[in-house]
């Protein structure tokens, strides 16, 4: 936590060194004291938009993650609809956003419901290939010694090829976390009236270059609270996965070393 | 049996076999590396199709499959299972309630404490990750148990170890096991056959007297020893 | 005969730096507010019929996708001319961008509030609890508030909703029941096109003060270069050339690679702003801008009124004419 609050302090000092050494023009790269001023100056504004954003973010990710669940699955119990649900899941990909965004506000209207709909898109696939990969490449050794065992086509799934995908499918959770705060913000420029993405276009449009880095800087935090939250989260309900550069952290088994 | 060997690939890797297993003895499988010994395990344990014409039956003329017990060279724990909850494993996968009291006894059997049952498998190390393995094989309780060279991964003592430990808990169970030491084999086996030649075809060799786990420092088995190693040097190109 | 000799080499080198360093032209890069569109006619007509060739300048047009990359990028340098909109003007330079009005693109503005003919909307008033959809620059609160007072009603009586640049679409859909921002001599002929005409309210009826909606701006610092002079008498030519010969303009603008402008709508757009180009274009109208800053100060969009000068001049005459 320390280090983590010397490491902010660390870049808002290069941040304020480079606008001092470069002299840029402040609508270009506003210092860090006048982006402070500008968020301190609007904070309950700036706050209420983060709100929104913040819930578009966090519901994007929890639908964006179960659905990404429910494709790896059908992908691997489902061998004949792997075909076509597999392009399927690459093509989604691969649209642009801005492509399908006013579909999505025809449809879901100018609320919420639209960019938490394109949070969700941007989030699904990162989490549908990572849990997919972790399930086929589930180890053959695990599966044959299932197989001898008289496992059924179910409990090869749920019991062996599940759990063993775990760690894979946090990783693919971590990249949604990290990817969700984009999705939420790419959705409010292409049409919605509040949220942090939405004060970032208006304050371009009235060339005030303050408020947008501030409204930038909040979205940061943000993400990064996101990532270390889901992370920890991770953690905590995967322990059994080892983790070498993180062993500290491991206090619920002791240390005693392996004879 | 296989009248007609069996193809991986179209290589031929197996040639016609027909080997009667005695029920209640170790048999061994020797042979170098790629001899086609742990295909011909896999066969037995239903995880290849047997193919054309092909059999693999027990003495009562019915298919082995659902009654043998597969112990493999990497200890195969899940990681994300306790030691106990690795030893019913068994039962987990198939549904069924595991009997904890008869998995804790079998946990103490081959050498792990009570506290150790509660363990993960990232902090156990190699030779007691394969006690659980072996622990997991026996609550199956299964009258065949193939067993693919599976203390090949722990050091030398460990395996001595375990070489003695599941002599004395597979006895009077049908054991086919594969291996590449031939020590290993005089010691535990009551017959032993070397895979040679491609396709392979079986051989038997000769069996020192007494009965398993045979000591290592016995003279006889040490030049046992030395005869099959010369045997197997032969056979690699 | 060495002395001679090396006289004459001296002489050479001396003269040969002014004999060779003659520029065929001065390079000026224009950088758009938006992809080439009928608004951009007196430029490109410039270019094509020579009038930026004859004052000795190299024009480059860049078109920037973001409308707002002009005024950073000239008050940046790196960028010789902007076109932006004097609105926008006011409040940039409020933020300290040190820009500088230099000319004048379009004399008129263009924004309007805009309905579908046949819809329930005859006056501003009937805008009670309706929807209306904008693309966001900043300015749809101010522009909304004053044309809904003079109807007597409030911003808060209406539902303002971003629908990014899909507006046409919006109000054809129905999600929306006006839309703000559409420009007279481009959204409306669209609306048109598309068989759902729409009825227009024009901002500087209702209660707005007129403004220029497209104007040309550069660097502070730069407003006595005598080349942006070269390019303002060289825009006036093209407007006037444009406004005596609308036929042959039209052709000039779809001349080349921009072939693919040649459209219905661009057509009726081309010519439904012939008359709005600025015929003086280097002229300022001092009111205009004074009256515009002293309105926004009202409303609090800038925190106060600058010099005038500071911001908007015309440039100094041509000293020989060209």
């Amino acid at each position: 936590m320390i280090r983590g609050l010397i490491a902010a302090t660390g870049l808002v000092l290069l941040w304020q060194g480079f606008v001092w050494l470069t002299e840029v023009p402040p609508f270009l790269l506003p210092s860090p004291f006048r982006v402070a001023q500008a968020l301190l100056a609007r904070w309950d504004i700036i706050l209420g938009h983060a709100l929104i954003t913040g819930t578009e973010i966090l519901l994007g990710l929890a639908l964006g993650a179960l659905l990404g669940c429910a494709m790896a699955l059908t992908l691997v119990a489902w061998p004949a609809g792997r075909r076509w649900l597999l392009p399927l899941l690459l093509v989604s990909q691969a649209i642009p956003v801005f492509a399908i965004a006013p579909l999505l506000t025809l449809w879901l209207g100018f609320g919420m419901g639209s960019k938490v709909a394109m949070a969700t898109m941007i989030i699904f696939f990162p989490v549908a290939t990572a849990f997919y990969d972790g399930l086929r490449r589930t180890e053959p050794g695990l599966l044959d010694l299932a197989s001898t065992m008289g496992a059924s086509r179910g409990a090869m799934l749920w019991r062996v090829r599940v759990p063993a995908a775990l760690p894979a499918l946090a990783s693919g959770l971590r990249v949604a976390a990290g990817v969700a705060p984009i999705g939420a913000v790419v959705g409010e420029w292409v049409g919605s009236s509040a949220g942090l993405g939405y004060l970032m276009l208006q304050a371009n449009g009235r060339s005030q270059a303050d408020v947008m880095f501030a409204a930038l800087f909040v979205l940061a935090l943000m993400a990064l609270a996101l990532w270390f939250a889901t992370d920890r989260l991770l953690r905590r309900a995967i322990p059994w996965q080892p983790d070498s550069l993180f062993s500290p952290d491991l206090h619920s088994f002791n240390d005693r070393k392996p004879t | 049996m296989l009248p007609r060997g069996l193809a991986l690939a179209g290589q031929p890797v197996l040639g016609t076999l027909d080997i009667t297993v005695s029920a209640g003895s170790v048999t061994a499988l020797l042979g170098p590396s790629g001899s086609g010994k742990s295909t011909l395990l896999r066969l037995v344990a239903g995880l290849l199709p047997v193919p054309a014409g092909g059999r693999v039956i027990g003495d009562d003329g019915r298919s082995v499959a659902g009654r043998v017990a597969y112990m493999a060279q990497q200890d195969l724990l899940a990681p994300w299972r306790d030691v106990l909850g690795n030893v019913v494993m068994g039962a987990h996968l198939r549904g069924l309630r595991p009997d904890l009291n008869r998995a804790r006894s079998l946990i103490a059997e081959v050498g792990l404490t009570e506290a150790d049952s509660e363990k993960m498998p990232a902090q156990l190390s190699g030779g007691m990750r394969q006690r659980v393995a072996l622990a997991r094989t026996l609550m199956e309780d299964r009258p065949v148990v193939l067993m693919d060279e599976p203390f090949s991964a722990v050091d030398a003592p460990t395996r001595h170890r375990m070489q003695s430990l599941s002599a004395r808990l597979l006895a009077g169970r049908t054991v086919l096991l594969v291996t590449h030491d031939p020590l290993e084999a005089l010691r535990l086996a009551d017959r032993i056959l070397v895979l040679g030649g491609t396709p392979a075809v079986p051989a038997d060799v000769a069996v020192p007297a007494g009965r398993p786990p045979r000591p290592a420092a016995d003279p006889a088995l040490l030049a046992a020893q030395a005869a099959l190693l010369e045997r197997l040097a032969e056979a690699v190109p | 005969m060495m002395k001679r000799i090396l006289a004459a080499i001296a002489a050479l080198v001396i003269a040969a730096p002014p004999l060779a360093a003659q520029p065929a032209r001065d390079s000026v890069t224009l950088l758009l507010d938006w992809f080439i569109n009928p608004d951009h006619a007196p430029i490109i007509i410039a270019q094509e019929r020579g009038d930026f060739a004859r004052a000795g300048l190299d024009v480059r047009i860049v078109a920037p996708a973001d409308p707002n990359d002009p005024p950073r990028l000239v008050g940046a340098r790196r960028g010789d001319l902007g076109v932006y909109y004097q609105k926008n003007l006011h409040l940039a330079v409020d933020q300290g961008l040190p820009l500088m009005r230099v000319g004048t693109l379009v004399a008129t503005p263009l924004s309007t509030l805009t309905v579908l003919r046949d819809g329930p909307i005859r006056t501003l008033a009937d805008l009670r609890g309706k929807r209306v959809g904008y693309s966001v620059a900043g300015f749809e609160e101010v522009t909304m508030g004053t044309m809904l007072e003079s109807a007597g009603l409030r911003l808060s009586d209406v539902r303002l909703v971003n629908v990014n640049f899909a507006l046409s679409s919006a109000l054809m859909s129905g999600q929306v029941d006006a839309i703000l921002g559409g420009f007279r001599n481009f959204e409306l002929h669209q609306l048109d096109i598309e068989g759902r005409p729409g009825r227009a309210f024009f901002p500087e009826q209702y209660g707005m003060p007129a403004y220029d909606e497209l104007i040309y701006i550069t660097h502070r610092d730069r407003s006595r270069d005598p080349i942006l002079r070269r390019f303002i008498d060289a825009t006036e030519a093209a407007t006037h050339f444009l406004v005596n010969n609308p036929e042959e303009s039209w052709r000039m603008f779809i001349a080349g690679q921009r072939r693919e402008l040649d459209n219905e709508l661009n057509r009726r757009a081309f010519a439904s702003t012939a008359n709005r180009f600025s015929l003086s274009p280097g002229a300022l109208d001092r009111n205009r801008y004074e009256r515009f800053a002293r309105y926004l100060a009202d409303r609090q969009m800038i925190r106060s009124v600058p010099a005038l000068e500071t911001y908007a001049v015309e440039l100094p005459g041509a000293t020989t004419a060209r």
